[in-house]
């Protein structure tokens, strides 16, 4: 048989991307009563160039109707897991009570975020010329509003027992360190669509998503918490299309045209260190708040963005993209950066939604192993003195508001790179006026757009001006609908603490 | 137990280990199944299974639905078999691939040349219908007294399948290319399986083609360039062969031959280390550069072949992506196993 004959033997079944070619075939079109320009008026301005929508890859194909019967399904596994949760007293398998604070700070700063995602994606998901991205973006956006829906149902389940879940969105718009992931979104949704998947799709889905969504989930397993290991996975079978939107947005921008590059590096860059600065809630939670540890931030950042984040770049070089600009900053503060979180929040324990607490004995022990080059030198004294004072009946809370940094509104809390004992301040005139920052990187994204950035919602400065609900601690309190010695505090003395350790105690009991 | 696995639309018929993953047995024989996670969690690497039983596996109850168990579904990453299988699978159709049916053959070796001084050149001959192949494919030949067959490019043109013809580099201290140069007498039987590989030609894009070779890399792009050439193509064929010294060249003389007799056809030999005192006045350097230079560094509109070393490959790609040639339009055969290659590299491109 000659090579001919067998090229055209049997007529070959149709692939699958070309029956989707024909199912799908004329959904996107060329409009003719307006203009294309009136129809998408977001598609240009951002200096992207797009020349060929038809080059976009959708790996996925998923159909509407196919689209329906798998989130239903996920929808009813996952809700039969947080029914059985509820009637067999889930919480009181979980490791320690304090681990619940975890899930306070993630139903506060992360939930809100997935609502904020369905939003921004519901917005792009309307302004782009090809179908592909915007099918890709709608499907997301109905993804992201079934996260926050079932995260919060799921933890729902605590608010029965535990205080500071009871108002998270409320909170997510007031509370002080609360601004830090809401501006964090507010910045990538109120940009232009392509810099919005670059800011979420790839530098928060794609590069850091394994230091923020994992060390979370799998925190919770470690923990006891099957509810919340259970709204994990139904959420990260969603993740891998929201995943190849990250990339596949980036590729197609580098490939449409040459111009696009020095663009879609600065958003990289940006979007990296805003992003970075996000995930410090994240390193102080692995590395304190949870009573069984999965593992050190520092080994975190390691694995996930040194080494995984690293072969990503190596193949993006091939585009001419380089390395995040301060990824080697990032790299300098792994040693440090949740010891310098979690002593602010102590420090500002009158003004959280959760509970803080100096780590015991062995947990310190942990610390001191996980981070042999900084913490014995720089942080264990400090708690141990912190220890003692508060076992001398003299607790310190500190009662100065901090100044905060224009761009991630965290308080200027974070050292030089190379001096972890100096804080780092930059700062710079814009108008008249002096603006501040913690970090080299915060100074650049605010350099590039002042205006946007002047405008900052800065929590510090609006309880100054009197917008917070007055100018002592229990009115600010009031109005970030926090209870004073319920939701805030130490953990030690806390109701959440008396509660669980009657239920321990009971069970104590009812096991002689 | 080996069983065999059928991958739809492509219709290729690969071997399957009991125990070995469906994703597994596909990238280890150069089908790409998309895949993420590879653990059962993220769903990209579904499949539906045709015919025959699989193993589900730990397939995460989220990534894998009731209803698709039900419809035969399965995750590639965590299906095993259990019988021989049939699958369909979300991989690319490509209009010029021939799928032409892997043959278990002897060859007699007629022919042994020393090409260069490190360089041998094998004729084998194959009775009867001979060795089908797309110009660019490779054959794994066994080697005496080794487990793992070796695999080396067809460099005869397919009009010539009765007489299948390798390169073999002396590779220091390597055991099956010892064999060939030492060993390897006029009369010997070799067997032979193959066509394999997925590197050949995209006629149907008839846009102007670039082909880069390193070293005993030019095997594939003679067998494809002859073809080419054979059949009366006559867009634009640019041939680029990098080797370090004027001693290394072969079949110098055929190229020019070629070149003089086809007008489309363009020869450029590069040396990376002619130290002036050879009388060379041809392209010097590394062979990317040459292309660079040659194209002004503009590629786009091309199709490319790359055949060599990993290294010359990668400096290739980063050259031609510079020059705004993409993923799409780049094919590569680099003398890597795949396997090694895998661990350090991202999910951005696939192919390259």
């Amino acid at each position: 048989m000659s090579i001919a004959d067998k090229s055209t033997a049997k007529p070959r079944k149709l692939g699958l991307k070309e029956r989707y070619a024909h199912l799908t075939r004329g959904l996107g079109w060329e409009t003719t009563y307006q203009p294309m320009s009136k129809v998408f008026p977001f598609t240009d301005y951002e200096g992207i160039k797009i020349h060929d929508w038809d080059k976009w890859q959708d790996p996925f194909r998923l159909t509407m109707d196919s689209y329906w019967k798998f989130q239903a399904e996920k929808e009813r596994k996952l809700y039969a897991v947080i029914d059985s949760f509820a009637q067999n007293n889930g919480h009181l398998n979980i490791t320690d009570a304090r681990y619940v604070n975890a899930i306070k700070l993630f139903l506060t700063g992360v939930s809100p975020l997935e609502y904020s995602a369905h939003r921004g994606y519901a917005h792009v998901g309307r302004h782009f010329v090809g179908a592909g991205p915007r099918i890709a973006c709608q499907m997301q956006a109905i993804d992201e509003l079934r996260h926050a829906q079932t995260q919060i149902h799921t933890i729902s389940h605590y608010n029965k027992f535990f205080d500071g879940l009871h108002d998270a969105r409320h909170m997510h718009d007031h509370v002080w360190y609360l601004s830090v992931p809401k501006s964090f979104f507010e910045d990538a949704c109120s940009a232009g669509p392509f810099e919005f998947l670059t800011a979420i799709s790839f530098s928060f889905e794609y590069v850091l998503t394994s230091l923020l969504f994992v060390p979370f989930m799998s925190g919770a397993a470690y923990n006891g918490d099957m509810a919340t290991v259970t709204f994990g996975f139904s959420a990260q079978s969603d993740e891998a299309r929201h995943m190849t939107l990250g990339l596949e947005i980036i590729k197609f921008m580098l490939e449409q045209d040459e111009g696009n590059v020095p663009i879609v590096q600065r958003w990289i860059d940006k979007w990296f260190w805003r992003g970075y600065r996000l995930l410090t809630i994240v390193a102080m939670m692995m590395d304190y708040m949870l009573p069984k540890r999965v593992m050190s931030w520092a080994e975190a950042w390691e694995i996930y963005f040194e080494q995984g984040g690293g072969a990503l770049f190596e193949d993006l070089s091939r585009y001419g993209i380089r390395m995040p600009k301060y990824h080697e900053v990032a790299s300098k503060e792994k040693g440090r950066l949740s010891h310098e979180v979690w002593a602010t929040f102590y420090n500002y324990t009158q003004a959280t939604a959760f509970h803080t607490w100096i780590p015991e004995k062995d947990e310190l022990d942990w610390l001191s192993a996980k981070y042999p080059e900084t913490f014995d030198q720089l942080y264990r004294p400090r708690f141990e003195y912190w220890k003692e004072q508060s076992d001398q009946g003299k607790r310190f809370y500190n009662n100065v508001l901090p100044q905060l940094c224009v761009t991630c509104q965290i308080p200027m809390i974070f050292t030089e790179p190379d001096d972890p004992k100096t804080i780092c301040f930059r700062s710079t005139l814009y108008k008249g006026e002096r603006y501040h920052f913690c970090s080299d990187g915060c100074k650049d994204i605010f350099l590039y757009e002042p205006e946007k950035y002047i405008q900052s919602w800065l929590p510090v400065h609006q309880i100054y001006q009197g917008n917070c609900g007055g100018a002592t601690v229990p009115e600010v309190l009031n109005w970030y609908h926090m209870s004073l010695g319920n939701d805030n505090m130490d953990y030690q003395g806390s109701p959440d603490e008396t509660l669980w350790n009657e239920w321990t105690a009971d069970r104590h009991k009812s096991a002689i | 137990m080996t069983y065999q696995l059928t991958i739809e639309p492509l219709g290729e018929t690969i071997p399957i280990r009991e125990g070995q993953t469906v994703l597994d047995a596909c990238l280890r024989n150069g089908i790409f199944i998309p895949y993420q996670c590879n653990h059962g969690l993220c769903s990209t690497c579904k499949i539906t299974v045709l015919e025959g039983e699989v193993d589900l596996g730990d397939a995460s109850p989220f990534a894998l639905m009731d209803f698709e168990r039900d419809d035969k579904r399965a995750l590639a990453c965590c299906a095993r078999p259990m019988s021989d299988i049939t699958i369909e699978a979300d991989v690319d159709i490509d209009p010029d691939a021939l799928y032409l049916p892997v043959n278990d053959v002897v060859g007699t070796v007629v022919g042994l040349v020393d090409l260069t001084h490190d360089i041998k050149g094998v004729t084998l001959e194959v009775p009867g219908d001979g060795l089908p192949f797309q110009a660019g494919q490779y054959v794994n030949l066994t080697v005496p007294g080794l487990d793992e067959p070796r695999a080396f490019s067809l460099a005869n043109a397919p009009s010539k399948a009765n007489f299948p013809e390798l390169h073999v580099r002396r590779v220091k201290d390597g055991k099956g290319t010892g064999w060939v140069h030492h060993d390897l007498k006029v009369g010997d039987k070799v067997p032979l399986s193959g066509p394999l590989g997925r590197f050949y030609v995209r006629k149907s894009a008839a846009n102007p083609m670039i082909f880069i070779a390193g070293g005993s890399g030019l095997s594939s792009p003679k067998a494809m360039i002859e073809d080419l050439l054979e059949e009366g193509w006559s867009g634009p064929i640019t041939l680029f062969h990098g080797v370090r010294q004027a001693r290394d060249l072969y079949f110098d003389g055929l190229f020019r031959e070629l070149e003089a007799k086809h007008g489309n056809f363009t020869y450029v030999p590069v040396l990376s280390e002619s130290d002036g005192t050879d009388g060379w006045t041809g392209e010097t350097g590394f062979v990317h550069e040459a292309a660079i230079r040659r194209y002004d560094g503009v590629f786009k509109g091309n199709k490319a072949y790359l055949c060599g070393p990993p290294l010359m490959v990668e400096a290739s790609i980063r050259a031609l992506m510079k020059g705004r040639l993409f993923e799409h339009d780049i094919y590569t055969e680099s003398f890597l196993t795949k396997a090694d290659d895998n661990a350090k590299r991202s999910p951005l491109f696939q192919a390259i």
